[in-house]
């Protein structure tokens, strides 16, 4: 059975957070995975503390945080990363960023 | 733009018996209109009870004073008791609840003068709090809400001033005054900690000094301090507590996993300003000129400052270490990657430590149970 890199599911509803895990591909998205090697907050940040010329420039930001010692040992065993997680390795610089990320 | 505050003598329209017009005619005509129509819904045959009489006469005699009050100064029932015993400026405003303070509020020009040498001056929070006597979360307060004010002005926005008029003219505020600032509040206050809330009986031997920091080991449970190491501390207390508060991480750590913390600190070390104690300890020991001893206190502060600062910039530098910043050309978002550890460390055996990403498994999440406070209750400054 494959190993898959994916997200799971927390927070609540309209409030989504999403554990990085590594898990076999046919076991149900929330379920107790291998390892949870990370987390990704798709909801975006307004950096704070900043002056206003600042304030008004800034970008808001999404968290991410990943174990990358992690992250590169299960892609090293064959790991297969899902489209969204392959799309924050990227970001990451731990896989080649691609534009047709399949599913 | 008009004063924020203005300092005139307004009438009370708070108190509709006291009103002008109302006082004289509304009470001789009571007696004359009818019964029915000045209490209608009372079943009591009489025209008025004479507790409703006495609330009148008092109202007529004794409160009359209180229709008018002076911007600036209370207009409390306790004070105008007081006065008359001699006694001026009573902060109770409820004779009957003695136990009620109407804590003072900064005055306009000490909230300005604030601003001016926080942000104008570029003085730091902690030496404008021991100059003016404020506490520095109240110092940083102002300074917020300045800004925050200055930015509405700019906008174009509407203030709340007849509201906060109204406000300075009630309630009693601290004046300023530049030499000798007269206290808005205790600025060294601690609260209490929770490693000292349980009794503890602990035999120590007559021939020991047990001073604060063995209460303090004693109560965070930790082995108690080796005799060498105590006496060097006891050499130069003021030097001891200043490297303790310029390095907090150097705080020694007792307990294992979960319960983890650090070594509680005597009170000198934790409260807000412990340069104070330091400088009048040596003013004790050695007494100086003013001048002198004005010298040495700006001294120790910027040294702990300078302290302060480097500590902050270093922990930035940390932080911004570990974070990788992308910005993706066709994106709106930057992108921000965090280091973190997976290990049997982070995870615990059961894989439920907190100290491990992500949110966890099998670990209830109460927030939607009922009963659940979530509006914070305090802020962490």
């Amino acid at each position: 059975m494959v190993v898959r890199i994916r997200l799971s599911r927390f927070g609540n509803k309209h409030q989504p957070f999403y554990n990085i895990v590594v898990a076999q591909a046919r076991s149900a998205r929330d379920s107790k995975p291998l390892e949870v090697i990370g987390t990704f907050n798709p909801i975006p940040q307004r950096p704070t503390n900043l002056s206003e010329e600042q304030a008004r420039t800034a970008k808001a930001y999404k968290e991410i945080s990943l174990d990358r010692s992690r992250a590169k040992y299960w892609l090293g065993v064959g790991a297969q990363p899902s489209g969204s997680v392959w799309r924050l390795l990227g970001l990451a610089g731990l896989v080649q960023e691609s534009k047709n990320v399949q599913n | 733009m008009a004063p924020r505050i203005q300092n005139q003598i307004v009438s009370n329209s708070l108190l509709p018996y006291l009103s002008s017009s109302s006082t004289s005619s509304s009470f001789t005509s009571l007696s004359s209109r009818p019964r029915r129509s000045c209490r209608s819904f009372s079943s009591t045959v009489a025209p008025q009870t004479r507790l409703r009489n006495q609330m009148f006469l008092w109202l007529r005699q004794e409160a009359a004073e209180l229709k008018h009050h002076t911007p600036g100064e209370t207009n409390y029932l306790t004070s105008k008791a007081e006065a008359a015993r001699g006694y001026v400026g009573d902060p109770r405003p409820f004779p009957q609840n003695i136990h009620y303070c109407s804590e003072s509020i900064l005055s306009e020009e000490l909230r300005t003068e604030i601003y001016n040498r926080v942000v104008k001056q570029k003085k730091s929070v902690r030496a404008v709090s021991v100059e003016l006597k404020v506490d520095m979360r109240r110092v940083a307060a102002v300074v917020r809400l300045v800004e925050l004010e200055k930015r509405m002005k700019e906008q174009g926005k509407l203030l709340a001033l007849p509201y906060a008029r109204a406000i300075h003219e009630m309630v009693p505020t601290t004046p300023l005054r530049h030499y000798d600032p007269s206290t808005h509040e205790e600025i060294n206050d601690l609260p209490v900690h929770r490693l000292t809330n349980p009794q503890i009986f602990y035999p120590v031997s007559e021939s020991r000094q047990f001073n604060r920091v063995d209460a303090g080991r004693v109560f965070s449970a930790a082995p108690a301090l080796e005799h060498e190491q105590a006496a060097k501390d006891a050499v130069d207390p003021s030097e001891t507590i200043s490297r303790i508060t310029q390095n907090p991480s150097h705080i020694e750590v007792v307990g294992k996993g979960e319960d983890e913390h650090q070594v509680l600190q005597p009170a000198d070390v934790r409260i807000p300003h412990p340069h104070m104690v330091a400088s009048r300890r040596e003013q004790a020991l050695v007494p100086q000129e003013r001048a002198q001893q004005i010298k040495i206190y700006q001294a120790r502060l910027q040294k702990e400052e300078e302290a302060d600062q480097e500590r902050k910039r270093r922990s930035e530098e940390r932080k911004e270490k570990q974070t990788q910043r992308v910005q993706p050309e066709d994106s709106r978002f930057e992108f921000r990657i965090n280091d973190v550890v997976v290990s049997q460390e982070t995870t615990g055996k059961d894989g439920r430590n907190a100290r491990a990403p992500g949110r966890r498994y099998g670990v209830p999440s109460y927030d939607r149970k009922k009963g659940q406070v979530k509006i914070p209750t305090r802020v962490e400054v």
